[in-house]
């Protein structure tokens, strides 16, 4: 991976988001805020991912005319990165949603988001 | 044989069709999901049939017809149906235990049941890591589902917790992943596996996020607080299903996981795992909370668990034994144990009282939590045994002892909860219902246990079914605990007696001596048995487990079979113990003095096989170069038993709290099982030094300090009860010092100390017990003047405490005078004079018997009392007979004694002319000494008939005493703090000062663990934070992931 090539950058991009997101999770106390970096750090995830599959000069893994079906391997990228990434959004969006529906009872029962609200259970 | 596919296709079929199902009612789904389990379960239970009986070959499934790593694979090995069985018949179980919730709940909370059981099936047989990482996020969502759904207080709290640390942990899982793709050019696990070479150089971090991933949702301390807050906000089932098939899931993953790591990960993973044991142990000591206290044992058996798994190159082919044993014992009784929460629906503790109306609920509890601290017959205790032994062979003695450590400490919580539940006061008797649907679950696994303990048992080579007889007596007197006392205690006396008549040939020298004891004495005191009225409701199968233990103690030819013995008669003992009034403090201490004394016979025994073969007590003889520490492990370890001094303090109050006949069984016999263990253990090791001292000097002077102490304590009794537990401790610690003479006479005393103390300790303890049950009083000042209602009694005590304080002409003379020959051969001049000074304090409490209770003024409130039942005075008459016996024809024992001895130490053997004993120091005559003193007693007794003829009878309160008049009994009867100027000039030495080390131990680490504890501070992002510290820790720990 050279140097500020575009796999490299987007690389680390991804890892920045990741960190803003990890960030996001423990410096925020509203709840709100902390789904938000739970959404960056599966963002920062994904970016990576997709970072790994690119090859340069190469396409996106889709068979249409344009590619020449003898050396399908040598002219896209690698597909498989892409359905992970695929799928780990579907679970990322499935556990936002799931954290936002914790949210909202939560809020019911203290009409509050603040976490450090919800400690009753401790030691 | 169904296919494995057809699980998933199962469960996701119904789930898909449930949600349909939202407007025709809550039974049919209901039906259906139960079906789909049901389904699921056999499947694999069939496959894992298949593989045990039938020797079937692994399958793979391909998904989407095509070979990995273009399509995700599925494995159905004999493992994965091991753990798939597992998962699904606990959750089948489950999903009847919480019948009513789900169906509260409504089809939602059925469907996402369906998919979390679903996910944990894919996560044990996927090899494929992207969708290990899928099926996990499944399990998880649908977990934080469930809990969403409600349950304990503060339940969606837990969830939220739950929810955000395991979506950080799947993050770092995902990117771990990722980039094991990127670096293996395969998401297929085997495929990594078999391409390790070429990217272990590289792939480090890779391994770290995934291998660290698993880990952290296996909950390894410090990161599991949410783990914590989730068991005790859950709802008992989830809670049961997320300790019992989700962790077991999980550590199959780790299993699945450990071909990828190198070596040196090992290490690491034993140290999180074994941390985490120990760790949450000490944190769980100070839990009040029943649901959080399971959650702090879970998290500490499946840290075990880990630590296990971290060592497959250790244990080789005998890991999954281990494991599995270990896992069975967690997973049924965790589960068992959290549907019982569900049933008691108590919040904290102490609030279990109420399960003693219901003896049943009361005898499954006891059953999970003697599974979960492996005792026998349950998987656990064949596991620990194995896992000690095999660590042992490797010389790993620091794992060793940290896993006993954590063992204590898990005992400590364990069964202080027990105790409140058999005896803490309730305010109301709260009588509550049990729905059928959730005691059921619970009774299947609490059989399930004692098969799966018979199950390791048989691969631990425990399997002869003679073995198993006393214990199923015991099983048989449970099912007949219905029929009234009379009738129990004949088939007890029958049983026993039985066995007595069938072994007593079989045994000989010591061995038969003992047996005598345990057997015989035991037979005798069930005698005692009758006076009860009533059912007595548990007595009879706790004490028959006990004599159980005793029984095949002697039985025992390994050391297998030894601790298994010693293992079953000290939880007989410590339930009959328990059954005392206010016992639960002493109890528990019994228990754990016991376990702790029980955990360093398991470190010696497996000091001793280390680089053996087989398991055989024979070697004992040959332990080489480590013989002094196993000597002084397996020395401490039967001196808990013995009540040795600083191992003493819970015996006076078990002894003294027991019931009337139950005081002689866990004094007169029981103690004795410890000098049998000494016995073995000074026979076997003989003479050991450390660092050029005799270890057998220093055990002198503990039995010679024990018997000054014991004695001591006990002339400053006011509990006559007590003043005999305190009596036992000092004639126990005589015993101690006799053995550690190592000589013949030091033994010939020893033994003969201790067929004396149990002749006259039963005797004792049923004549006390008997004033003590018509008096209905245990303080003596409170007693006075018995002799005319009790005069049975009266001569029993007379008889035993002349025996006990070792004056002409009864038995006990026989032990002093050998005593003071031995200690003249040896030359332990101090010694002997300190335990002469504790002979004659011995007299004072034998006089405070007589003076206190019997003479002296009749108390107002005692009138009326009468003599002790029948039932409790036959054994002591019986007794009675068998002293005069040995007083008078003392070569009828102390002979043949001496000649059994002879064979391991054949100096300074006593010679005998008839009944004449001849020393190198005298000579002492039985027979002729009691014919003297009968002789004079006799004619003192006749004059004193004669002389006094003429007298007249005088009435209580007759004037007869001095110028005063006496109204009440009282002052004319000086009996409270009857040693007071002893007191003031000796008292200093009975300061309690071993009973404050100990309560201090208790204290600091009471106080370490609420220290311990803080770290989890309920706060969820405080969570996150210990995960990602976790990652970061061991990331340098591992230098980078090695």
């Amino acid at each position: 991976m050279k140097f500020l090539s575009p796999e490299y950058i987007s690389m680390a991009a991804g890892f920045l988001v990741i960190l803003i997101g990890i960030w996001g999770i423990l410096a925020n106390k509203n709840l709100i805020r902390m789904i938000i970096g739970f959404s960056l750090f599966d963002t920062g995830i994904h970016i990576v991912m997709v970072a790994i599959s690119y090859l340069k000069d190469r396409t996106a893994p889709i068979i249409d005319e344009t590619i020449n079906t003898q050396e399908i391997a040598k002219q896209i990228t690698d597909p498989v990165p892409q359905a992970l990434v695929l799928t780990a959004i579907v679970i990322g969006l499935g556990v936002t949603a799931l954290m936002l529906v914790y949210a909202m009872k939560l809020h019911k029962e203290k009409k509050s988001l603040d976490i450090t609200k919800f400690n009753d259970l401790k030691w | 044989m169904v296919a494995p596919i057809y699980i998933i296709a199962a469960a996701l079929g119904t789930a898909f069709t449930l949600g349909l199902l939202h407007k025709t009612g809550k039974t049919l789904p209901y039906v259906l999901m139960t079906l789909a389990l049901g389904l699921m379960t056999f499947i694999s239970l069939e496959w894992l049939l298949a593989f045990l009986i039938d020797g079937q070959k692994e399958e793979i499934i391909y998904t989407a017809g095509f070979k990995p790593p273009f399509s995700i694979s599925l494995l159905m090995g004999k493992m994965e149906a091991v753990f798939i069985s597992i998962v699904n018949t606990m959750a089948f179980l489950g999903s009847i235990y919480m019948a009513r919730d789900l169906k509260n709940k409504g089809v939602n909370s059925m469907l996402i049941y369906l998919l979390l059981i679903m996910g944990l099936n894919v996560v044990i047989m996927t090899r494929d890591i992207f969708n290990l990482f899928v099926f996990l996020e499944v399990s998880s969502i649908a977990t934080a589902g469930l809990l969403l759904i409600g349950g304990r207080k503060n339940a969606v709290s837990a969830g939220l917790k739950y929810l955000i640390a395991t979506g950080t942990i799947a993050g770092f899982l995902l990117i771990g992943i990722i980039f094991f793709y990127y670096y293996a050019g395969s998401l297929s696990l085997d495929d990594i596996i078999a391409s390790k070479e070429s990217w272990i150089s590289v792939g480090n971090i890779a391994l770290l996020l995934v291998l660290l991933s698993v880990i952290l949702e296996l909950k390894p301390f410090p990161a599991n607080g949410w783990a914590l807050d989730v068991y005790q906000g859950a709802n008992p089932g989830i809670g049961a299903i997320i300790s019992a098939s989700s962790a077991t899931a999980m550590v199959y993953v780790l299993y699945k996981m450990m071909p990828l790591a190198s070596e040196a990960w090992n290490y690491v993973i034993i140290g999180i795992g074994l941390l985490s044991f120990v760790a949450s142990n000490i944190a769980g000591i100070k839990q009040t909370n029943a649901q959080r206290l399971l959650g702090y044992s879970s998290v500490g058996q499946i840290g075990l668990a880990v630590a296990i798994v971290g060592m497959h190159q250790w244990l080789g082919s005998g890991l999954m034994t281990i494991l599995l044993a270990m896992l069975a014992s967690h997973f049924l009784a965790k589960a068992g144990l959290f549907w019982l929460a569900g049933i008691v629906n108590k919040e904290t503790t102490k609030e279990w009282g109420i399960l003693r109306n219901k003896p049943v609920l009361l005898f499954l509890m006891g059953t999970f939590i003697f599974a979960l601290l492996g005792f026998p017959p349950f998987p656990s205790f064949f596991g620990k045994w194995e896992l000690i032994m095999s660590l042992s062979d490797l010389g790993q003695y620091g794992i060793v002892s940290l896993i006993l450590i954590g063992s204590l400490f898990e005992a400590v919580y364990m069964l202080r909860w027990l105790g409140y539940a058999i005896k803490e006061d309730k305010e109301e008797a709260v009588n509550f219902s049990i729905h059928w649907e959730k005691f059921l679950p619970v009774g299947i696994v609490a059989t399930a246990l004692y098969a799966a303990g018979y199950f390791f048992g048989w691969k631990s080579g425990y399997s002869d079914w003679y073995k198993y007889m006393p214990l199923a007596f015991a099983a048989a007197l449970f099912l007949l605990d219905f029929l009234p006392v009379y009738v129990k205690n004949s088939i007890t006396l029958l049983g026993m007696g039985w066995y007595f008549f069938e072994m007593y040939t079989q045994y000989t020298g010591l061995k038969f001596v003992f047996f005598i004891i345990f057997i015989g004495g035991g037979l005798l005191i069930f005698l005692a048995g009758y006076y009860k009225k009533g059912k007595r409701v548990g007595f009879y199968p706790l004490a028959i487990l006990m004599y159980a233990g005793l029984a095949l103690m002697l039985e025992a030819s390994n050391m297998l079979e030894f601790f298994f013995a010693w293992e079953i008669m000290t939880a007989g003992s410590y339930f009959l113990i328990i059954r005392g009034k206010k016992s639960m403090t002493h109890a528990l201490n019994y228990a754990l003095f016991s376990i702790g004394g029980a955990f360093l016979i398991l470190a010696g025994f497996g000091i001793t096989q280390a680089g053996k073969d087989g398991l055989s007590l024979e070697l004992l003889y040959q332990v080489g170069s480590m013989s002094p520490y196993v000597f002084i492990l397996l020395a401490i370890g039967f001196m808990t038993k013995t009540a040795s001094m600083g191992l003493h303090i819970w015996l006076p109050g078990a002894h003294a709290e027991a019931e009337t006949d139950v005081s002689p069984m866990v004094s007169a016999v029981l103690l004795k099982a410890g000098v049998y263990g000494l016995i073995i253990t000074m026979i076997s090791l003989g003479n050991q030094f450390i660092g050029g001292i005799n270890i057998q000097v220093v055990l002198a002077w503990i039995g010679v300090l024990t018997a000054l102490m014991g004695n001591m304590m006990a002339a400053f009794q006011e509990d006559a009860k007590r003043l005999l537990a305190y009596s036992s401790i000092g004639q126990l610690g005589y015993v101690l010092f006799g053995l550690a003479l190592m000589s013949h006479l030091g033994w010939l005393t020893a033994i003969s100390v201790a067929i004396n103390h149990f002749l006259f300790k039963a005797m004792l303890f049923l004549a006390i017990g008997g004033v003590v049950l018509r008096t209905k009083t245990k303080y003596m000042y409170q007693m006075g003047g018995l002799i005319k209602k009790m005069p049975i009694t009266f001569i029993v005590v007379l008889i035993g405490i002349i025996t006990l304080s070792g004056v002409p002409p009864l038995s006990g003379f026989a032990g002093k005078w050998l005593f003071y020959n031995a200690i003249l051969e040896k030359g332990w001049y101090l010694q002997g004079a300190v335990l002469f000074f504790a002979g004659v304090i011995a007299f004072l409490y034998c006089f405070r018997l007589i003076h206190t209770i019997f003479l002296g003024q009749l108390k107002d409130e005692h009138r009326k009392v009468k003599e002790a039942p029948f039932w409790l005075l036959l054994p002591q008459i019986l007794v009675i007979v068998g002293i005069m016996v040995l007083s008078a024809f003392p070569n009828s024992i102390l002979k043949p004694l001496g000649e059994v001895l002879y064979s391991y130490f054949p100096e300074g053997a006593l010679s005998w002319n008839d009944q004449l004993a001849n020393s190198i120091y005298g000579y002492w005559d039985g027979k002729m000494v009691l014919y003297v003193v009968v002789a004079i007693f006799a004619s003192v007794f006749l004059w004193a008939l004669i002389v006094t003829r003429k007298s007249q009878k005088v009435k209580q309160f007759n004037i007869v005493y001095a110028a005063e008049r006496p109204f009440r009994p009282e002052t004319t009867h000086f009996a409270y703090n009857f040693f007071a100027p002893f007191k003031k000039a000796l008292g200093f030495l009975v300061y309690p000062g071993i009973t404050n080390f100990w309560n201090r131990v208790g204290q600091s680490t009471m106080a370490g663990a609420d220290a311990l504890r803080k770290i989890y501070n309920g706060n969820g992002q405080a969570y996150v934070l210990h995960i990602v510290l976790f990652f970061i820790v061991v990331y340098f720990i591992t230098a980078g992931g090695f």
